[in-house]
């Protein structure tokens, strides 16, 4: 544990290109993590499958040994994350309760907000014998956030559990705060990006993003611009290897993501590695119909 | 909205403890207990254990492409989510009518396999561990309770270096599964009829040093600090005992035919001394005590509605509570091992986290075997077609225990989906007749020796490895003429 704050020091000089940071940035960096103990992260989840955290935890750069876990938890001060804080109950709420008061923090969203059956449906925690819901914690937390990053399609636009007929009431954390957010997309979303998200903020960069709130550094280009299949005679079938998977719903022309070039799981494989078919999951309108096709239904 | 209970509250020398959030779990718990002094010991006299986060998948998977139910119930757990795609993927074969070839059920069963590994890691480690270990000094192991700590410095620092181990071991795990699944979590290579990669001697080659590592990493590290936390922690052999009925569906299919699993199906009634085979029509819901409407209380397999009423008096929990023959039923690693004669020394929260790691390294260890078995070249794939009426289901294991789902297309949609995950059956709360679920029991008797720190209220916890994020809450298992279809395999 002594020398995670080089090794992501050193994993950012590395991957400097792959991050967006320049020399100045890197500069930057190092001062601010010379100088301070790192700013606190707070990552709240609601109406969420934990993929986004389980995710994040798969981080590595194949040149270094620095991962998200390095990361978060010795170059930011992670005061509040559900599973894997040691504390519990009481003192547990208390920290962002009392976070909410303090201000100047990260505010992390994993999962949507639920506002049916007045916030029920999800609750964060019990503060001095009284239920918080998550729409209520995360209202309180994100008035005094310096910066809120959205993990995941959930927190972003809603997602899985906003799909049609969102018994829940599920919301975005932009459309039940009316705060500004910077939405790192996908179902889950590529460790990578939210990196990248956490470095840029760490250096201070201002970070672009399109109209749905997603950084155009990752979201500007779809899956199709750079897949090693475009162009390529479609597969009609299933377990078929190289072919254009078009003809099985793939997504990928009207999704934006990097995942071409990034691959997944330390550059392991894909989805069209594994000759799946995008399904299209960093979409505001993620779970789209027909995630894919194939076989006769 | 917080409900009182007038007679626990005017016990004289009793004490209500709220756990609210439980933290080092998947999704949302919270655990209410009343502390009393019985025979002299302060202890655990009755609890309480709420999911508190309602999604409602099963009302948005109607009229949907059934195909699309593969990826969007992975999404109900974002650390099981291959059982979940498994489960959904079996369900449509079933519907369809097709066998897969021998090497999609092995790159299946790899990539199932390499998800319980990272699953059961994470929960020694980063779950449970800071329960019984002092973490560095800051957050997130910081503040912390710090009640009962047995182990000195030294002890502590081969622990707390093996926590970062286990974050290096657990991520390798999801990259060795994402080499035949295409990316972890949420692997998108799970179709009726197979599998979408073709495996090459490469990607075997790349998956054997994965596992190679990682099984080291069981044998050298993860057995021996269980067994080192159990000797240490004797005393949690006697805690936490739980309902005594134990049920696993089974997993891991050893042929194509289906009949022959790695880690088989039964199930073990209180005081049996051997497994039964499982009668998934025996098994019943209820409402009473969960935000539900009390119209679909009581409703044996046939019941198909699920009505959300928050809040309602009396209630307390998401989860509905599911119960066979009547009974609460504890599912996971312990009940397979018991079920499949692997482990049977107890049934404690020290014996679920020794059967957990047991099973680890069974599974570990049948994945070098089966790596071997595809044949590259050899089919992945057979064409499928759904018919446009269909009642299906498919029983699986997700990491915590068994997983059902059951599914009803109409029109070449789906018109019912519904899914009994493994928490559902551990996190129950009270049935009908107000017999608390498996959890609930395991932390009834409890010695709770501080109620500001109570510590031993998150061992008992932990050790079912609960999922709030899975148990979306229990529904009916849709009619019970689908079980003569043909599907229950064991």
């Amino acid at each position: 544990m002594k020398i995670s704050r080089r090794d992501f020091l050193r994993y950012c000089g590395i991957s400097a290109a792959a991050l967006g940071l320049n020399g100045t940035d890197l500069m930057k960096l190092y001062e601010a993590l010379a100088t301070t103990s790192g700013p606190k992260v707070l990552w709240l989840v609601g109406s969420a499958c934990t993929g986004c955290s389980v995710s994040f935890l798969n981080h590595i750069s194949p040149k270094s040994p620095a991962s998200a876990a390095d990361l978060l938890i010795n170059n930011v001060n992670l005061t509040y994350h559900p599973s894997l804080m040691a504390t519990a109950g009481q003192e547990a709420a208390a920290i962002a309760e009392q976070a909410a008061t303090d201000g100047g923090y990260i505010l992390v969203v994993e999962g949507g907000v639920p506002t049916a059956f007045g916030g029920g449906a999800c609750l964060a925690w019990t503060y001095n014998g009284a239920d918080v819901t998550f729409q209520q914690a995360v209202t309180k937390l994100a008035a005094k956030a310096s910066l809120i990053v959205c993990a995941g399609n959930c927190s972003a636009f809603g997602g899985i559990p906003a799909a049609y007929p969102n018994e829940t009431g599920v919301k975005s954390v932009k459309d039940v705060t009316g705060k500004t957010t910077i939405n790192i997309a996908g179902c889950p979303p590529h460790p990578d990006w939210l990196v990248w998200a956490i470095s840029q903020i760490l250096v201070k960069n201002t970070i672009t993003v399109d109209s749905l709130g997603r950084p155009t550094y990752l979201f500007s280009k779809s899956v199709h611009d750079s897949c090693p299949r475009k162009g390529k005679s479609p597969a009609r079938t299933y377990a078929q290897e190289g072919g254009c998977l078009k003809e099985l719903g793939c997504q990928g022309p009207k999704t934006k993501a990097n995942c071409s070039i990034l691959k997944w799981n330390n550059g392991v494989s894909w989805c069209i590695d594994a000759n799946a078919p995008c399904i299209g999951c960093t979409n505001p309108d993620f779970p789209a119909a027909n995630l894919m096709k194939g076989g006769k239904v | 909205m917080k409900t009182k209970r007038p007679e626990e509250v005017s016990k004289s020398t009793s004490m209500r403890i709220t756990i609210d959030p439980v933290t080092r779990l998947e999704g949302h718990l919270k655990v209410e207990v009343t502390v009393d002094n019985t025979g002299g010991v302060q202890q655990v006299t009755d609890a309480k254990v709420s999911g508190t986060l309602y999604r409602g998948f099963e009302k948005l998977l109607p009229g949907r492409n059934p195909l699309d139910a593969i990826h969007i119930t992975q999404r109900i757990c974002g650390v099981c989510p291959v059982a979940h795609s498994l489960a959904a993927t079996m369900a449509l074969e079933n519907a369809a009518g097709v066998m897969i070839p021998d090497n999609a059920r092995i790159m299946r069963n790899l990539v199932l396999g390499s998800n319980f590994i990272q699953s059961h890691v994470l929960h020694f480690y980063h779950l449970t561990l800071p329960d019984f270990v002092k973490g560095p000094d800051m957050p997130p192991w910081q503040p912390s309770w710090s009640r009962d700590r047995r182990f000195d410095g030294a002890a502590t620092d081969k622990f707390v270096n093996n926590y970062v181990k286990a974050l290096d071991i657990r991520r390798m795990a999801h990259e060795m599964g994402a080499v035949f699944g295409g990316r972890m979590p949420h692997p998108p290579a799970y179709v009726p009829g197979g599998f979408t990669e073709v495996p090459t001697s490469t990607q075997m080659s790349q998956f054997k040093t994965y596992l190679n590592g990682i099984l080291s990493f069981i044998n050298n590290a993860y057995i021996p600090d269980v067994e080192k936390i159990a000797a240490v922690y004797s005393d949690y052999y006697t805690m936490g005992s739980g309902s005594g009925t134990l049920m696993a569906y089974g997993v891991f299919d050893l042929n194509s035919v289906g009949n022959n699993m790695l880690l088989k199906r039964g199930i073990m009634m209180k005081g049996a001394n051997s497994a039964t085979p499982v009668d998934v029509g025996a098994i019943t819901e209820h409402v009473k005590y969960s935000w539900y409407s009390d119209s679909t209380d009581g409703l044996g397999p046939a019941a198909g509605s699920t009505m959300a009423q928050y809040p309602k008096t009396g209630a307390y929990s998401w989860l509905k509570a599911p119960r066979y023959f009547g009974e609460p039923v504890e599912v996971g690693p312990l009940a397979r091992m018991w079920v499949n004669g692997d482990y049977r020394n107890g049934v404690s929260a020290m014996d679920r986290h020794r059967a957990r790691s047991y099973e680890t390294r069974k599974i570990a260890q049948a994945m070098q075997t089966w790596v071997n078995q595809i044949i590259p070249g050899k089919p992945v794939f057979n064409q499928f077609s759904l018919p446009p009426v269909k009642e299906v289901f498919a029983l699986t294991e997700a990491p915590r225990g068994a997983l059902g789902h059951w599914v009803e297309i109409t029109n070449g949609k789906i018109s019912q989906y519904q899914i009994i995950t493994p928490t559902c059956w551990n996190a129950s709360p009270r049935d009908q007749a107000g017999t608390p679920g498996p959890m609930e029991q395991a932390l009834i008797g409890t010695p709770v020796e501080n109620i500001n720190e109570p510590v031993e209220v998150m061992r008992v916890i932990h050790s079912f490895d609960p999922c709030l994020s899975c148990a979306v809450h229990v529904i009916s298992p849709g009619k019970a003429t689908v079980i003569k279809s043909g599907f229950c395999k064991a």
